[in-house]
């Protein structure tokens, strides 16, 4: 059935049909109609889970932790500085191996006080050990929700999906809204690993001395290495029990070409439409929306970057001192291949600001007249 | 128990931090420098009990809704529950440590209780119950002379300890001052007639309307391995005062004792009785309840009144006139009608009974007019009997620790040796005495053997022990105030005995205090601290973070698990009532 919805009423019927057990979250804008919905959905019944309601995202995320531990599918929400206050209870989700699924709309941090997009709450999170998947459009939200417990109970680890603020929380947009029954099939009920047996008393998350502590954090990266096959094979399954699917590197236009343009978000449909515009006017260049940037799927964008003489990244973030993250990650992952584009990291649209198609042209001129970059970071958009 | 598990490759590791085994093999217990252990120790109502009763464990049986296995533990020490949960002044209540955070425990109202439940439980088998004799197996014959609580006691505890004990009373009944002396309105006779009654039963012998004296010396008793003494105090001091001797002018003892046998008196209707202890009061009250009007004159005033407090407050209830600062100088007799001829006084300097002292007011002299005079100044003890060369000081026989006298073979105790002239002092005195005669008669050291017995730093003593032998004892140090965890204790109300309206209880003299009932029992044994004695609340059990409390052991209910306790001492600052010690560990 398809439904004029918002990205957050997307998220809401993704968990509805997920069948979740307990969803704890505190609110916040942009994620507070997600919160609303489920609310409503809660107390109509429409969701059978128990909606607690906490006194922070810290708690909200705790809460989360001990659900999932006794053996029950969990949600949460946030955004921005409600993210940055879980932080430490991420890296706790992520180190018990918890398949947790949280949805956190992207919005700038403060000060000065903004509640717009950016993706620097999420991305300041990527060491935690979650896995994180970027959003284009309401359809994929409401479908990597469903995908997202797959994948975290399959490799024991948590996801983050992620979506921008008000570009897709507050926009409507049709959105097919899959039969319980059909999702059902797709997505089994949770069946904890290590489920508590009051029978059977076992500590959790003891304390772990210097002569184990290293395996437990390789266990968690050799998962993190698995992540790329599951999340394909959970990709495939989706495609062919729904026809519709989403590849973590997806590639559009030209691939060989002179350019190629690298987003994540929402900001990818702008681009596409810049890159078929100018494509049109047989201009040589491609896009590549990055979907997947926790676990960063290294081998699959070195395939996709490869042909391209040149790649221009457009991160809608930064990490201060070195410059756009996604760029970082690009150049960290080509260092040590044989064919190594200069790669062109762009910086723009931080706090909400419109990245509009003009900009993105200025970026692929820019590209295009310089063989290598002037700077780490170019200023997207600056008033100067 | 689990071995240590030894991970040499990752992949026989969970992927997460979960427990595959137990920690039993971490003896932790070898950290320890502290090391706790339960200990129960000496609250200070049992310290101060003169009888040597153990009142926090009856108190914890009562809690545990024992009532009678309550009675059952006071009447290893007392034989007189009944009566001292009446008639004792309960210095127990004083030292009480719940009377530092809101309200003594009402002590005396839950042994009367527990008296009075047995009473009801057992009393009606009294008449037609076959007396249960224990076994004479030590033969040996002890005599006591007085079968009042001193007596009694002591031949109760040396009946337990096997002997054959005859008693000699000079009445033609036992109980002494306790039948004699004390009004029934706080005494019932049933009472006493049921605990005199058990010790009896136990084949103790009375022999009546026996006195001793010129016709029976009491070193010419023959037979005996040893005698006690117990004749108590019961010869009125006198006034010395022009009139005193002439008729209507009673002595307080001989008017109790009256009243007490039911004798007719013809006596008032204004009565003016002289004194201001017990006695006084008692014959006030007495005389209340005959329809009299009595006038108390006391020459101090009613700070330095030696009655209980308690029972000064219902005599002025009843209607008892009290005037104080009143000294008689002449008891004169007109026609019948009695003029006291009295001077006021004044209180003076500190004298040698720690008082102070009265000196009359010059030109004070006054009259006060009444049909009769009974003269309650304090009680003496008769000596005269007592052999010939034995040490005797100030009225009493001198004695030292049990009782022994300066003659061999004779003991003394309660008030013909004492001062301190209550029932529980006396029944402390007794209990003492018949461990001393145990002693003496085996030719054992019986200083050492008391010693052994005190309850915290003495002077009663516990007989527990030497009934029960093997079962741990109490460590003798008192526990403070200070010392309990407050944390853990509400602010609660006292449960009250009530009393009779005044209207009814002055008609006659059935009891005026009307007991505790199984709920307000339980809920005033549920305020007890239990300073220093383990009453399975299970703090330690809840708090101990290495789970080294273990439950169910037979002797004690709680043990530590020293193989993992590692001595954090928790276990001893969250016990509520200081039952836990904590000591050094020694390796």
């Amino acid at each position: 059935m398809k439904r004029i919805i918002t990205g957050n009423q997307a998220v809401a019927y993704g968990v509805m049909l997920s069948h979740v057990e307990l969803i704890a979250a505190y609110p916040i804008t942009p994620q507070t109609t997600i919160v609303e919905e489920l609310s409503e959905l809660c107390a109509r019944g429409r969701v059978k889970a128990q909606f607690l309601k906490v006194e922070s995202e810290h708690s909200a995320m705790a809460a989360c932790i001990g659900a999932s531990t006794g053996g029950v599918r969990t949600f949460t929400a946030t955004s921005s500085h409600g993210l940055a206050y879980m932080h430490e209870m991420l890296h706790w989700a992520a180190g018990a191996r918890l398949p947790i699924v949280l949805v956190n709309v992207n919005r700038a941090l403060g000060p000065g006080w903004n509640i717009w997009n950016d993706q620097s709450d999420s991305l300041s999170q990527r060491d935690t050990g979650w896995i994180q998947l970027y959003c284009e459009k309401n359809q994929e939200v409401l479908d990597t929700i469903l995908q997202a417990y797959r994948i975290a109970e399959s490799v024991s680890l948590p996801v983050m999906v992620v979506l921008d603020a008000f570009v897709l929380s507050h926009t409507s947009e049709a959105v097919d809204i899959p039969s319980e029954e059909k999702v059902n099939g797709f997505l089994p009920l949770y069946s904890p690993k290590y489920p508590v047996d009051p029978m059977n008393p076992v500590s959790y998350s003891g304390i772990t001395t210097p002569e184990y502590y290293l395996e437990f954090r390789y266990k968690i990266q050799k998962a993190m290495n698995g992540v790329s096959e599951v999340a394909k094979e959970v990709d495939d399954q989706f495609k062919n029990r729904f026809g519709r699917g989403y590849d973590l590197i997806e590639t559009y236009g030209k691939e060989r070409g002179e350019i190629l343009l690298v987003t994540s978000g929402a900001v990818t449909s702008t681009a596409r439409t810049v890159i078929r515009k100018m494509s049109g006017k047989g201009w040589d260049i491609g896009g590549m929306k990055v979907k997947m940037v926790r676990p960063f799927p290294s081998r699959e964008i070195y395939q996709a970057l490869q042909g391209a003489k040149k790649v221009a990244v457009i991160d809608r973030n930064i990490s201060f001192g070195v410059g756009g993250i996604i760029a970082q990650e690009l150049r960290a992952c080509l260092y040590h291949r044989e064919k190594r584009p200069p790669v062109f990291g762009f910086v723009s649209g931080l706090g909400g600001r419109d990245i509009t198609p003009d900009l993105i042209e200025e970026a692929i001129q820019y590209t295009l007249d310089h063989s290598q970059p002037e700077d780490d970071i170019i200023w997207l958009g600056l008033k100067k | 128990m689990g071995n240590q598990i030894i991970i040499d490759h990752e992949s026989q590791m969970p992927y997460i931090p979960v427990s595959q085994g137990d920690m039993e093999w971490n003896k932790t217990g070898t950290w320890r420098t502290q090391r706790p252990f339960y200990e129960d120790k000496t609250p200070p109502c049992n310290a101060t009990c003169p009888a040597g009763n153990d009142i926090v464990s009856f108190i914890l049986r009562i809690v545990n809704g024992d009532f009678e296995g309550a009675w059952g533990l006071i009447r290893e020490e007392n034989p007189f529950p009944g009566i001292c949960g009446r008639v004792c002044f309960h210095p127990c209540e004083v030292k009480c440590n719940r009377g530092r955070l809101d309200e003594p425990i009402a002590i005396h109202a839950l042994e009367r209780f527990v008296a009075d439940f047995a009473f009801h439980l057992q009393g009606q088998k009294v008449s037609g119950k076959k007396k249960e004799r224990v076994s004479k197996k030590n033969k040996e014959k002890v005599a006591v002379i007085g079968a009042g609580p001193a007596g009694m006691t002591c031949a109760y505890h040396l009946a337990r300890l096997h002997y054959d004990v005859t008693v000699f009373e000079s009445l033609p009944f036992a109980g002494g001052v306790l039948r004699t002396g004390i009004p029934s309105y706080r005494l019932p006779k049933e009472v006493l007639d049921w605990e005199i009654f058990a010790i009896e039963s136990l084949g103790v012998k009375v022999r009546t309307g026996v006195r001793a004296g010129p016709a029976m010396r009491i070193e010419d008793l023959s037979g005996y391995g040893a005698i006690f003494v117990a004749s108590g105090a019961n010869v009125s001091r006198h006034l010395k005062v022009p009139g005193e001797k002439s008729r209507h002018v009673l002595d307080g003892l001989a008017f109790l004792k009256a009243i007490n046998l039911g004798e007719e008196i013809n006596i008032g209707p204004r009565v003016i009785v002289i004194g201001g202890g017990n006695t006084a009061i008692d014959v006030a009250r007495s005389l209340i309840r005959l329809g009299n009007h009595p006038t108390i004159l006391y020459r101090r005033t009613r700070e330095e009144m030696p009655a209980f407090e308690k029972e000064v407050v219902e005599a002025v209830e009843e209607g008892v006139e009290l005037k104080f600062l009143v000294s008689p100088i002449h008891i004169q007799d007109k026609k019948g009608l009695k003029r006291v001829e009295c001077q006021r006084m004044k209180l003076a300097e500190i004298d040698e009974t720690g008082r102070r002292r009265p000196v009359p007011v010059r030109d004070s002299a006054f009259f006060l007019e009444a049909e009769s005079v009974i003269v309650a100044a304090g009680e003496e003890a008769d000596l005269s009997f007592f052999p010939r060369g034995i040490k005797k000081r100030d009225g009493i026989v001198l004695t030292q620790g049990g009782g022994t006298t300066t003659f061999e073979g004779i003991f003394a105790g309660g008030d013909v040796a004492s001062r301190e002239r209550t029932v529980a002092h006396a029944i402390g005195s007794g209990k003492r005495s018949a461990v001393a005669i145990d002693c003496y008669i085996r030719g054992e050291d019986s200083e050492k053997a008391l010693q052994s017995l005190l309850v915290g730093n003495g002077p009663s003593v516990s007989l527990f022990p030497l009934f029960h032998p093997g079962r741990p004892s109490r460590n003798p140090h008192v526990v403070t105030f200070e010392e309990l965890n407050m944390d853990y204790f509400e602010r609660m109300r006292r449960e009250k005995e009530t009393q009779y309206p005044l209207p009814e209880r002055i008609k006659g003299f059935f009891e005026v205090t009307s007991p505790l009932n199984e709920r307000t029992a339980s809920e005033e044994a549920g305020r007890c601290f239990n300073c220093g004695t383990c009453n399975e609340c299970e703090n330690c059990y809840t708090f101990c973070p290495d789970a080294s409390i273990l439950k169910g052991a037979k002797s004690l209910s709680h043990q530590v698990d020293y193989d993992f306790c590692k001595g954090c001492g928790i276990c001893f600052v969250e016990c509520p009532r200081r039952a836990i010690s904590l000591k050094e560990e020694s390796r």
